[in-house]
This record gives C-alpha cells, sequence and structure tokens, in this order.
C-alpha cells in the first residue's frame, strides 16, 4: 500500500492539496483539502451593499465576472428589486461570453495534456491527420499545410531541449493512448483555442467595460449607456462588432471543441467508467428572460442519486426550498463549530489544526443541499437541463454521445456522462448550448434596443432594519451563490458559497465523502510516482482553488509536489 | 514600440495588493501611448493581455529571500527559466507560463521585466504593510526607468 500527496507547493501554501491511499494498484482512500484559509468574505462587513461587487469580483483572478453578478443579484434578491430587460440581456451576454472562453481554455490549455502526448506529434503523418480532422467536421483550419506547420513547431521545440507549454506534461506515460495524428489535431486546435478564447473575452471587455475587471454593472441594472446613434455608448455598430467575435466563437465550439472531445472520448472509452463519484447534482436556473428574474433560459434542478426521474426543479433565487436546502458543515474543517449553518447564519472563525486524516484536514468548509453532498458543474448543468427536456441541452447531448458512439465503436448513453470523461463532454455539450444561446441573447437584446428602450437602471432603496438576499448563477464551474445580510443598508454578513467548495468539500459531520474524494475511489494508478490518473479525474471537475493570492516564484518552487510514501 | 505596464496580485490579500497599487501610483505619470492596467490575479488569461505588445512591465510581488519592501529587477530569460509545473487548478499558471505558451504560439513580447517587490504579509486584508507601502515610490521609480532604456534605444536606431 502506498500514500500519493498531490501539493502544489509556494510560498503562500494556497492550494489543492489531493491525498490518495494506493493499493493492488487502485485508490483505496482519498481526502481533498485546500490549504489556504478563504476567509475574504469578512472584508465585506460593514460596507455599502452597492460596492460590494466591486470587491468580491477581486475574490478570484479566473472568475471576476461571476462573483460581480452574483453579489449584485443577492443584493437586488433582498431588496426585491426587478431589473431593466436590457440589463439581463447585457448581463446574461457577459456570463455567457466569459463561459465560452474559460470553457475554451480549460480543455485546451489546461486539461488537454492529461490526454495528449506532445511527443507522439513527431510521428504523425499530417496528410493523415488533416483526413481524420476533416472526417470529424467541416472546420476550415485542418489542412494538411497547417497541421505540417504545427508539426514542424513542435519539432523545433523538441530539439531545442525544452518542451516550453508542455514541460509539465506526462507523455510518454502508459496510460497515453491518443494516435500520433490525434495527438497533431489537438495541438494544432491547442494553437487556435488561444485566438478563439480571447474572441470571447473581448466581447466581456466590450460589455464590461473592460476585463478582467468589469465596471459596468451595479445593484439595480447596468452602466451600459445605450444610445445606437452615439458612438460613446452601446450603439449598432459595436452590436454589429460583437456579432461577429460571437460567430467566430460558435463556430470554432460546434465544429471543433465539440468534435475534438469526442475524439479524445472515443480513444478512452474505459474513461466513462472511472470517476464517478457523489451522484446528487445541482445545478441552478440560469440567463433570467424578465426583469423579475423568474423566467430563465436554462432550467435548475437538484438530481438524487443519480435518478434524472426524480430531479426536483429550482424555480428561481425565491424557491423556498433552495433557501433552505444549502447548508456548511466544518467538522473537518478548520474552522471553530462544527455542525451545518445556513449561509445566512454562516461563521468563518479559523481553528487550524495540522492535517488529521480523521480530524480537521481543510480549509474548505463541506456544503450540503438537503443535508447531502452533491456535485456540480458542466454535468450537473447538461443532466439537470437533459432531465428537464431543455431542447438545446438534448440536442447537444444526443449529437455528443452519437459522435462518441461513432469513435469508439460502442453505443454511447447518458448514464456514461457520470465519470471522468462525463464531466469533459458535459463541459463540451454546455458550451455548445451557451454558443446557441449567445447569439439569442444577443438578437433579444439588439431587439429590445430597437424597439426603443433604453432603460438600464433601477435605482435601489435600502430599508430599515434587517433584511437578506441570495444571489445565484450557474457559473463555468457550476452552482455559485452569494449569501447577504443587510442590517439598515449597510452588511452584516456575507458568504459566498463557490463551486469549488461543493466538488472540493471535506467528510461531514456524518463522514460522507466530497465529490473529489468519492470520484477517486477505484480509480486505477499505473504508476505512483506519476499519478496522472488522479489529475485526470480531479482536471475533470475545473477546479477554481487558490483563488486569493497570486505571486511569482523565481526559485520555481511553484511546481507541484508528488510525495509517495 | 507598443508599450503596456501591468500590476499584477490581490488586492484583498494584503501585500499580494502591491502591483495594483503602483499601478494606482504610476496614473498620470505615464506617458499617454503606455498602457497601464491593474490586471489582478489573471493567471491563464494573461496571454490575452500580452498578445500585441513588444515590451511589457510587470509588476508583482516576488518570493525572494530578502527584507520585505525591497525592489528586484527580474530579465525575461530569469523569467521564462522558471519551470512550469504541474498544473492542478487554472490559478497556478504564472508570468512564466503566459510567456512560454506565447514562444511556442510565435506572438510572444520580445522585450520584458518584472519588477518584484518582497512582501511582508499576504493575510486577508484591504492594506499595504509598512514596509512595503513605503517601496511604492521606488517600484514605480523602477518601472519608469524601464521605460527610459526603450526612449533612448528608439532615439539610437
Amino acid at each position: 500500500m502506498s500514500r500519493v500527496t498531490i501539493d502544489p507547493i509556494t510560498r503562500i501554501e494556497g492550494h489543492l492539496r489531493i491525498d490518495v491511499e494506493v493499493d493492488q494498484g487502485h485508490v483505496q482512500k482519498a481526502w481533498a483539502s485546500s490549504t489556504m484559509f478563504r476567509g475574504i468574505e469578512k472584508i465585506l462587513v460593514g460596507r455599502d451593499p452597492r460596492e460590494a461587487w466591486l470587491f468580491t469580483q477581486r475574490f478570484c483572478g479566473v472568475c471576476t465576472t461571476v462573483h460581480a453578478l452574483a453579489s449584485v443579484r443577492a443584493v437586488e434578491d433582498a431588496l426585491d428589486l426587478e431589473i431593466p430587460l436590457n440589463a439581463q440581456y447585457i448581463r446574461n451576454l457577459i456570463l455567457i461570453a466569459h463561459a465560452l472562453h474559460d470553457h475554451i481554455v480549460h480543455f485546451y490549455h489546461l486539461s488537454a495534456l492529461d490526454w495528449v502526448d506532445v511527443t507522439q506529434v513527431l510521428k504523425a503523418d499530417p496528410r493523415k491527420a488533416s483526413s481524420i480532422a476533416e472526417s470529424l467536421s467541416d472546420w476550415k483550419g485542418n489542412s494538411t499545410k497547417q497541421m505540417e506547420a504545427v508539426k514542424n513547431r513542435v519539432k523545433g521545440l523538441v530539439e531545442s531541449g525544452q518542451l516550453g507549454p508542455f514541460a509539465h506534461g506526462y507523455w510518454g506515460h502508459p496510460a497515453m493512448k491518443l494516435a500520433p495524428e490525434v495527438n497533431l489535431i489537438a495541438v494544432s486546435h491547442y494553437l487556435q483555442a488561444l485566438d478563439y478564447q480571447r474572441y470571447a473575452n473581448q466581447v466581456v471587455g466590450m460589455l464590461g467595460g473592460k476585463t478582467p475587471h468589469i465596471q459596468n454593472v451595479a445593484v439595480g441594472g447596468v452602466q451600459n449607456a445605450i444610445n445606437i446613434e452615439s458612438s460613446a455608448t452601446l450603439n449598432v455598430d459595436r452590436l454589429v462588432q460583437m456579432k461577429v467575435l460571437l460567430e467566430k466563437v460558435v463556430d470554432f465550439v460546434q465544429n471543433v471543441y465539440v468534435p475534438d472531445v469526442c475524439a479524445v472520448a472515443g480513444f478512452y472509452p474505459e474513461w466513462f467508467g472511472y470517476g464517478k463519484g457523489v451522484t446528487n447534482y445541482l445545478s441552478v436556473p440560469d440567463l433570467p428572460l424578465d426583469g423579475k428574474s423568474t423566467k430563465f433560459e436554462l432550467p435548475g434542478g437538484f438530481i438524487p442519486n443519480g435518478d434524472l426521474s426524480k430531479m426536483i426543479p429550482i424555480t428561481g433565487q425565491k424557491d423556498e426550498r433552495w433557501r433552505r436546502a444549502v447548508t456548511e458543515d466544518s467538522a473537518h474543517a478548520w474552522y471553530k463549530g462544527g455542525g451545518p449553518l445556513h449561509p445566512w447564519k454562516g461563521e468563518t472563525d479559523p481553528n487550524f489544526t495540522d492535517w488529521k486524516e480523521d480530524g480537521k484536514y481543510s480549509w474548505v468548509k463541506a456544503p450540503r443541499y438537503d443535508g447531502q453532498p452533491a456535485q456540480v458543474g458542466p454535468l450537473a448543468n447538461v443532466l439537470v437541463g437533459y432531465a428537464a427536456g431543455n431542447p438545446l441541452m438534448v440536442k447537444w447531448t444526443d449529437a455528443a454521445l452519437g459522435k462518441i458512439s461513432a469513435i469508439a465503436g460502442v453505443k454511447a448513453t447518458p448514464a456514461m456522462l457520470h465519470s471522468t470523461l462525463g464531466r469533459h463532454g458535459a463541459r463540451a455539450i454546455r458550451t455548445a448550448v451557451l454558443s446557441e444561446l449567445a447569439v439569442k441573447q444577443l438578437a433579444l437584446l439588439t431587439d429590445n434596443i430597437l424597439k426603443g428602450d433604453t432603460t438600464i437602471y433601477n435605482k435601489p432603496e435600502f430599508p430599515k432594519g434587517e433584511i437578506e438576499g441570495v444571489g445565484f448563477h450557474e457559473a463555468p464551474r457550476g452552482t455559485l451563490s452569494h449569501w447577504v445580510v443587510i442590517d439598515n443598508g449597510v452588511i452584516k454578513n456575507y458568504q459566498a458559497v463557490v463551486p469549488t467548495t461543493w466538488n472540493a468539500s471535506p467528510r461531514d459531520t456524518s463522514g460522507a465523502l466530497g465529490p473529489y474524494e468519492s470520484s477517486l475511489l477505484g480509480t486505477p494508478i499505473a504508476d505512483a510516482q506519476h499519478p496522472l490518473e488522479v489529475l485526470r479525474t480531479i482536471h475533470s471537475f475545473d477546479p477554481c482553488m487558490a483563488c486569493a493570492v497570486h505571486m511569482f516564484d523565481p526559485s520555481g518552487n511553484n511546481v507541484a509536489r508528488v510525495k509517495v510514501l | 514600440m507598443k508599450t503596456a505596464v501591468y500590476g499584477i496580485g490581490n488586492i484583498l490579500m494584503g501585500d499580494d495588493g502591491i502591483g495594483p497599487a503602483v499601478v494606482h501610483y504610476l496614473e498620470s505619470r505615464l506617458d499617454d501611448d503606455v498602457t497601464l492596467e491593474d490586471l489582478g490575479t489573471p493567471s491563464l488569461d494573461l496571454p490575452n493581455y500580452l498578445d500585441g505588445f513588444d515590451r511589457v512591465i510587470f509588476i508583482d510581488a516576488v518570493a525572494v529571500d530578502a527584507p520585505p519592501g525591497t525592489v528586484h529587477l527580474f530579465t525575461r530569460d530569469e523569467i521564462t527559466a522558471v519551470s512550469t509545473g504541474i498544473r492542478v487548478s487554472p490559478h497556478e499558471p504564472s508570468i512564466n507560463d503566459a510567456l512560454i505558451v506565447m514562444d511556442f504560439a510565435g506572438n510572444a513580447p520580445s522585450e520584458v521585466t518584472l519588477v518584484g517587490i518582497v512582501p511582508e504579509t499576504l493575510e486577508g486584508a484591504m492594506t499595504l504593510s509598512g514596509a512595503v507601502s513605503r517601496a511604492i515610490p521606488a517600484a514605480a521609480a523602477a518601472v519608469m526607468g524601464e521605460l527610459a532604456k526603450g526612449r533612448e534605444r528608439v532615439a539610437v536606431y
């Protein structure tokens, strides 16, 4: 039996740490922990709720916009404040564009190297790679000439003695199985993805004023002045520019990203059998279509035990069950107290012990829904959408499963999605759905403006006494909720229950494992010194952990430490 | 030469906010053709802000064994010599990762300098420690010194 610890270390020790116990080549026990105190909500106590979003978007460097929007939604919910239609559409477009950008980056630039062996590219036949790629879609960037250029670029890198961005990949690992040509296709699309994710990010910047920190939201709406004839405001020119950018991204997502994920899945069908974990799924409705946020483009719900027929819908932020169901437990987290607390009553008082496998071992609290752990993220989003019969979710899920079946030569079913590869597949499905909705939301905004509606903001009025609100958002990594208590117009308590808290949750009072922990049980480990298989499953969740601190370490200590005992 | 000056760091985490603080200090002190921005903690998104620039100066907290508040300059080669590690979350990629990815893609800025300041504390707070706060003018002067080097070169050629 051996014990493997994956612990990326920096001077500030603020990352995700995974411990697994391996016996007979398989993971028998697992622990997920965060090594960094995340008490930044305390900074908000005593502040003006209208300004909270400016601070919350600094929680995280990757998901700035999502924390800005969850915050204004929480305050609006507390005030029962309706917002103008233009504001909903503009916010929806920002959230969609951010998600398109984020999902593309996650697959190509963060997790593809778990499956792609760059050194194999040198053995690839560019002509064959081109013809395989062209059989998967009619994307224009798959010519033999382009494949040859990418192969030469990789050759140059290898000959230089360094692998550049691929230096940290587990190339040559026995668990790598793609054909050389598929590796070449993937690296070629890795380079193209750099451009397409940027187009999506540009849309966030055009509406948000700038990126990474948007300037345009407000409690009560947005601050984008609309005048179709003025060059200084949101006008017809800008709407057209955004349409051009979004259409490019739509093309890339539907004709490159989705086929690539299906191709990788087709080469690794056994990974539909690993990484299942917690099969309670939570996803909130998003992309509101009315000022009161009662109708949504995408549905939300809770699926108990992976049974889609038992899905309990979540109708909106006012849904009574949702408002009651979320709690956080700190029995195994480094906080005082233990038993579950509702976020409005939530406490953030640190109580650090050492890492104790039977005691407290993480800075992440254990969020629970109706007392149970829940998996969040694109897979939850897709399964809830599929269970609710959302036409776009059904269409893209069926299309992806059909493509995987054709490549793998086995029948792919929705049940196989409860897995490591299922999470990658679901992320691609969700991205395809969002790509269609980007075009739709832009059309809704354009039509509304052309009808003569230029309203963007309703002024908030704060009552005397105490009020409570919750703002949620189905973010790229899953269900995000901000919970605020306001007393006489000032923030009294603020808790952010972030997607990675759900997934990286430690055990709770009852001993129930969190989704990461549970998903690793039974995973085969070919080489304990190089636990690629653990990374495959953890990466499939898209962890977003060390939200708070960034520091450059010139000594190179920011590499992961893999310790095998 | 298209130039950008970027502050990196989290303003909610004590001295990690030094990059953004120096950017704030430099507002109205730089030429209009220099792009000046507080990028927060952009990690994997960083290449989006480097594309199209010939020269970039970063201001960031650095882990160096030296007294808090001291200012240290790093060259492009020193930055990219730092190995990229195994990545668990999208936050870990740093300045070196962005440059290495862009070198492979062929669109990286050719001139890069890091003006690093040693932090004293990274505890959750929106204020800088005394030592780091007093380092703001020196760090800003280092940035302006780097910018001046570029101007001399333009004049020579």
